[in-house]
């Protein structure tokens, strides 16, 4: 049924996020990338995809100042398709933002919270989670203040509610802050896309899909980062999103889990999982080891992995028609390019290009 | 929401009413065969053409906002597929034409009559045909028109993806098309065999 | 070449001879210390310089790995860690102590670096995703900051090392050096002891003189006396005349001069 009625608020939306997906850079596109000299010639090689955001950077930029001008990119498209969205679908690209928002507003937490002025952070603020209202928090010139207006003038606060008091922003790791916003963001857009009317049929499929994946992905890494902290497996077990292929089983296992090999059992019966523990040889011992990640062994640690799985589920969305899950997958796809651009960029300015293969490219 | 309790109170509304009627001794009203023999084959056939016009209209509107909703889109970065694609907003277009075409057929069928002319046994059998063959070829545009304006849509932003694609889905999309055709010719036959109306 | 150098001015007396004497030495002395001392600090110096090359080297390899560590973290969590991390850290995790060493009378400042245990403030961060990799680039980084220091350390060393043997070298070389004060001493004493004997000569001369005359004088006297004794006798023999002798004008005596008139 989808089909029937989703152009009429969504067709050009994703019309042009196709649009978008064709001009990600390609394996070819890599490969030439990975034969550049210098930063100049990156800038070159893009300039097809990147044209006039590149243009006005100065010969051979700092690598940083490349990924920001691509996310200035991704920003603004983003934009554009935001203006263009009506209706569910542009509730749908706002609980988008709302991850970049977490992000955002855990940093003036922490500005707050150390007394900085948080005027200056509002640059450092990730563009994408930037809502009308952001400024207004710096007003909050201490943590109690924040707190009230961050409830008052945020669209997150659903997410502070009932999780988090105003003590708590003080004396929780602001690590813990965000990571609790996070779960509660992932619950709730899951909440979104399982029961929004308009979402029935692939939307549905596609986002509990990938933010099972997600939650999953979320709760192994808590659990791996965690390993040697001070987070208590009490606290740990707040910060799993409650859903997911792992959930509540694995979830309770990971709660448990004391080293790495505990995190290999836990995950165990999702069989995509245990694969990747068995690919980075985490599940053989070597529980001393769980900071190390995969170790450069393979090339791969878990995180790549995680990351190439993410980026084949959302090339694998664009199979799909009458969805704007196709944005979601499209950002995931473009942050990772620009990760892999700066990776690559990282590579050939340090010169160390025997480790210059090691991004994901889908297409 | 709204829909189902909607259902509901126009279920209660119908018992109501029907036992109401039942008991008080006019169940009778409901006369199914009495009600076809006095409605007017005009009827019959004039809401015949109505919904053969106006289905395949819906049909075609809504190809058309499928496909163009999906055309624009992707040729903001795809601009050559605008030329191309206007091939599925045809096809889409093409069943209006159908109901169009029927129709006219079909309203040449319609002759003022007498009045004592009117319930004659040809323009019972007129007014059915019109009726079930416009209803025939209304919904029969309507589906394929939505067809099309799917596959349209899918073939919009194939095509923006991958020009070799283009063709393959444009057969797909010929074989919805055809569907309507399937209807034409079925509303044709049926129109074909009733005399107009008041003929001898 | 002395002759540029010049001397003190000095009575060339032997009470400056002395002096100069014991001047010598104390220079000759010194100069052969701070040689000694100048020798050593440059051996030090010149082990420091090998040690700072090699650190140096060092340390362009560890910071590379830990730039490199660094985009790693970038790629894993995506974003900018940077202000997080800045605003977490309370306790400084990695410390550096200083101690001083002493080489041949300088002080040199040596920094030590150590890790304090149980400091980790921001364990925490990319809970969420990239947590390994922070953690792997922080300990990077404590290495790369290990060899900063070591670097700091020895180029401190370096940098007063420099400056002590400059100093050291420039009092080997001109001010108590053998070509200015040495020579100079060694000048002064030629010169002292070249006049003593020019004295002493003198006086030998002089003394020789003085005999001489005296002798002369002596001879004559005698001769007088023989003659005076020969006349005594002739005059004795002859009469006992006395010749009166002629009266010599006495010129500052009473009598007036005649005026003399123009």
């Amino acid at each position: 049924m989808e089909g029937l009625f989703f152009n009429v608020n969504g067709g050009f939306v994703e019309g042009i996020v196709r649009g978008y997906r064709n001009s990600l850079l390609t394996g070819q596109n890599y490969s030439n990338l990975t034969q550049c000299e210098t930063i100049d010639d990156v800038k070159l090689q893009l300039g097809p995809a990147y044209g006039d955001f590149l243009a006005s950077l100065p010969p051979n930029p700092p690598t940083s100042a490349l990924a920001g001008k691509m996310t200035d990119k991704l920003v603004s498209e983003f934009r554009y398709l935001v203006a263009q969205s009506v209706g569910s679908t542009a509730k749908f690209l706002e609980y988008l933002t709302y991850g970049y928002m977490i992000d955002n507003i855990a940093l003036l937490i922490t500005g707050t919270l150390h007394e900085r002025d948080t005027r200056e952070l509002l640059e450092r603020c990730h563009p994408l989670g930037w809502f009308e209202t952001l400024p207004v928090l710096c007003v909050a010139t201490n943590i109690e203040e924040l707190y009230n207006s961050v409830l008052i003038e945020t669209p997150l606060a659903p997410y502070f509610k009932g999780s988090l008091s105003h003590q708590d922003l003080d004396e929780l790791n602001i690590e813990i802050v965000r990571n609790t916003l996070y779960k509660n963001y992932l619950e709730d857009f899951h909440n979104f896309v399982q029961t929004h009317p308009d979402f029935s049929g692939p939307t549905q499929e596609i986002m509990s899909e990938i933010l099972q994946f997600e939650a999953d992905r979320r709760a192994i890494n808590i659990t791996l980062n965690s390993f040697g902290t001070e987070l208590s497996k009490q606290e740990r077990r707040k910060l799993y999103p409650e859903f997911g292929n792992l959930y509540p089983e694995g979830s309770l296992m990971l709660s448990r889990a004391e080293d790495v090999e505990g995190v290999a059992l836990a995950v165990s019966a999702v069989s995509d999982y245990k694969s990747f523990f068995d690919a980075v040889g985490l599940s053989q011992g070597g529980g001393g080891l769980g900071g190390m990640g995969g170790g450069p062994a393979d090339g791969k640690s878990l995180e790549d992995l995680f990351y190439q799985k993410e980026m084949e589920m959302s090339k694998f969305v664009f199979t799909r028609q009458f969805t704007p899950a196709v944005v979601y997958a499209w950002m995931k796809l473009k942050e990772q390019e620009i990760r892999n651009v700066t990776w690559i960029s990282e590579c050939i300015a340090q010169n160390q290009k025997e480790r210059i293969g090691n991004f994901i490219s889908v297409f | 929401m709204y829909p189902r309790y909607l259902y509901g109170v126009l279920t209660t509304a119908f018992v109501v009413v029907g036992l109401y009627m039942l008991f008080q001794g006019e169940g009778e009203a409901f006369n199914v065969g009495r009600f076809l023999e006095e409605v007017s084959p005009y009827a019959w056939a004039n809401i015949g053409i109505g919904l053969c016009i106006g289905c395949s209209t819906i049909g075609a509107a809504w190809g058309i906002f499928l496909t163009g909703s999906s055309i624009v889109g992707g040729g903001v970065r795809a601009p050559r597929i605008r030329t191309k694609n206007l091939i599925s907003i045809i096809f889409c277009e093409v069943v209006a034409i159908y109901g169009v075409i029927i129709s006219i057929i079909f309203s040449s069928k319609l002759v003022p009559v007498p009045e004592s002319q009117v319930y004659t046994q040809n323009n019972y059998y007129t007014g059915y045909a019109l009726f079930w063959g416009g209803i025939t070829v209304g919904f029969c545009n309507l589906i394929c028109g939505i067809s099309v304006g799917i596959n349209g849509s899918g073939a919009a932003l194939a095509d923006a993806a991958d020009p070799s694609l283009f063709v393959r889905i444009l057969v797909i999309e010929i074989f919805s098309s055809v569907l309507g055709l399937f209807g034409l010719i079925v509303g044709l036959l049926v129109g074909g065999k009733a005399l107009d109306m008041g003929a001898a | 070449m002395s002759g540029a150098v010049g001397r003190e001015p000095v009575f060339p007396t032997r009470q400056s001879l002395g002096l100069m004497k014991s001047k010598l030495k104390g220079a000759e002395t010194g100069h052969s210390l701070l040689k000694r001392k100048s020798e050593a600090l440059t051996k030090r110096f010149r082990e420091i310089t090998r040690r700072i090359d090699e650190a140096k080297r060092k340390m362009g390899r560890v910071m590379q790995i830990a730039a490199f560590s660094l985009a790693e973290v970038s790629y894993a969590v995506g974003g900018d860690i940077g202000y997080q991390v800045q605003e977490s850290a309370k306790q400084a995790r990695f410390r550096v102590r200083a101690k001083q060493e002493n080489v041949s009378g300088v002080f040199l400042p040596q920094f030590e670096s150590y890790t304090q245990d149980g400091v980790n403030d921001f364990a925490l961060t990319g809970l969420g995703k990239g947590g390994q990799q922070i953690q792997r680039c922080r300990e990077t980084y404590a290495r790369a900051v290990e060899t900063l220091v070591e670097l700091a350390s020895l180029q401190t060393a370096f940098l007063i090392l420099d400056e002590v043997i400059k100093v050291v070298n420039r009092r080997v070389l001109t001010k108590s050096s053998e070509h200015v004060i040495i020579p100079r001493t060694e000048n002064t004493i030629k010169y002292i002891n070249s006049e003593l004997d020019e004295l002493d000569r003198e006086e030998f001369y002089r003394l020789k003189k003085v005999s001489g005359k005296k002798q002369r004088d002596n001879a004559a006297a005698d001769a007088e006396i023989l003659a005076a004794r020969k006349k005594a006798e002739a005059e004795e023999a002859a009469g006992g005349v006395v010749a009166a002798e002629p009266e010599t004008a006495d010129i500052l005596g009473e009598q007036e001069d005649n005026d003399v008139i123009f």
